[in-house]
């Protein structure tokens, strides 16, 4: 069996909270043991809650909004540095690439050996892959320049 | 000259983020005095530990700052303070810190200092979720609907679980009472 308690009581605790009865609310209240019993309870939680807000020292509205601030630019600094990482690792790669690339060109005519084992790629495939990097170090480039400007304003507030 | 207008722009730019941040500092000083306090003791009562509210409070005011959305209104934001707190208490009730209630210090008068020790005794019987909703709906003055969005619990299972807490309250401030 589901627990039922008293259809007014949302009402009678509202009432209390705004301080605003209507003469059959109060009456209501007053015979219900329900409703009374929640009101005394209720009682009991505001008064410790006044004595808490009395009791409490809370800091500065100011020193929050800064504490704020200067953890949102922290958690920017960390995206871009883990945005700078993967171009890292990316730029390594493409490098890796080109040296290839590089190697099957020179090949032929140095290493014959090499050049055997490297037929299988073909020069266009390398140029697809370089321009493609090309465009993500751009990309990437932007991101940063335009984070670094967005921060530079926000330095500048205070 | 190019060079003169970039600078004009760039100090004009410069103005409107100050402008700006000041203006946004102003309304969160607002909202902070409206509801630090009534935070606070809920902070307090709920988790059992002033020290613990102290460092959720401004756990709570920072993540508003850094995920509010500007067009909440003022009941909104208050309820989605309440929801970031309530998850604070819940993050740190699952890390299982802090499960010994600490004696704040002095309450005042001597009726101030009875009223706390027995909603403090009546509270530390009552379950984490209990002391929430209780607080959430007689101290605050929430309704079921208000309640379930700051705790993130269904909205018809507010009732039932309300009318338990209610129960468990009673049973342990009613003794105190009956010997008054």
């Amino acid at each position: 069996m589901k627990p039922k308690d008293c259809d007014q009581l949302t009402k009678v605790i509202q009432a209390q909270h705004s301080r605003e009865w209507s003469p059959e609310l109060r009456q209501h209240a007053s015979h219900c043991d329900e409703c009374s019993d929640a009101l005394s309870l209720a009682d009991a939680l505001q008064d410790a809650a006044r004595i808490a807000e009395r009791q409490s020292r809370l800091p500065d509205a100011h020193w929050i909004f800064e504490k704020a601030r200067r953890r949102t630019r922290e958690m920017a600094m960390k995206r871009i540095a883990r945005l700078l990482a993967a171009m890292r690792l990316l730029a390594a790669v493409y490098a890796v690439a080109a040296a290839g690339w590089l190697l099957h060109g020179f090949a032929p005519t140095q290493f014959p050996e090499l050049a055997t084992a490297l037929r299988g790629v073909s020069s266009g495939y390398a140029r697809t892959g370089t321009l493609a990097a090309l465009a993500c170090v751009a990309a990437g480039l932007l991101l940063v320049l335009s984070g670094r400007a967005r921060r530079r304003g926000l330095g500048s507030g205070r | 000259m190019p060079a003169m207008e970039d600078a004009r722009a760039i100090a004009g730019w410069m103005t409107k983020d100050r402008e700006q941040t000041t203006a946004g500092e102003e309304g969160f000083r607002r909202i902070y005095e409206a509801t630090s306090r009534p935070l606070w003791g809920y902070l307090q009562h709920a988790s059992g530990r002033p020290d613990v509210a102290d460092d959720l409070l401004q756990e709570t005011f920072c993540r508003f700052l850094e995920r509010k959305s500007p067009a909440m209104d003022e009941d909104q934001t208050r309820s989605y303070l309440f929801r970031i707190a309530t998850n604070l208490l819940h993050d740190r009730f699952r890390s299982r810190e802090d499960t010994a209630v600490e004696e704040p210090g002095d309450a005042g008068t001597e009726k101030d200092e009875e009223t706390r020790l027995d909603v403090q005794a009546a509270m530390r019987q009552l379950k984490p979720r209990e002391r929430e909703l209780l607080w959430l709906a007689y101290v605050e003055g929430m309704n079921h609907t208000e309640i379930a969005a700051a705790t993130g619990l269904g909205a018809m299972s507010i009732r039932i679980l309300l009318f338990r807490a209610r129960q468990r309250a009673s049973e342990f401030l009613r003794p105190r009472r009956i010997v008054q």
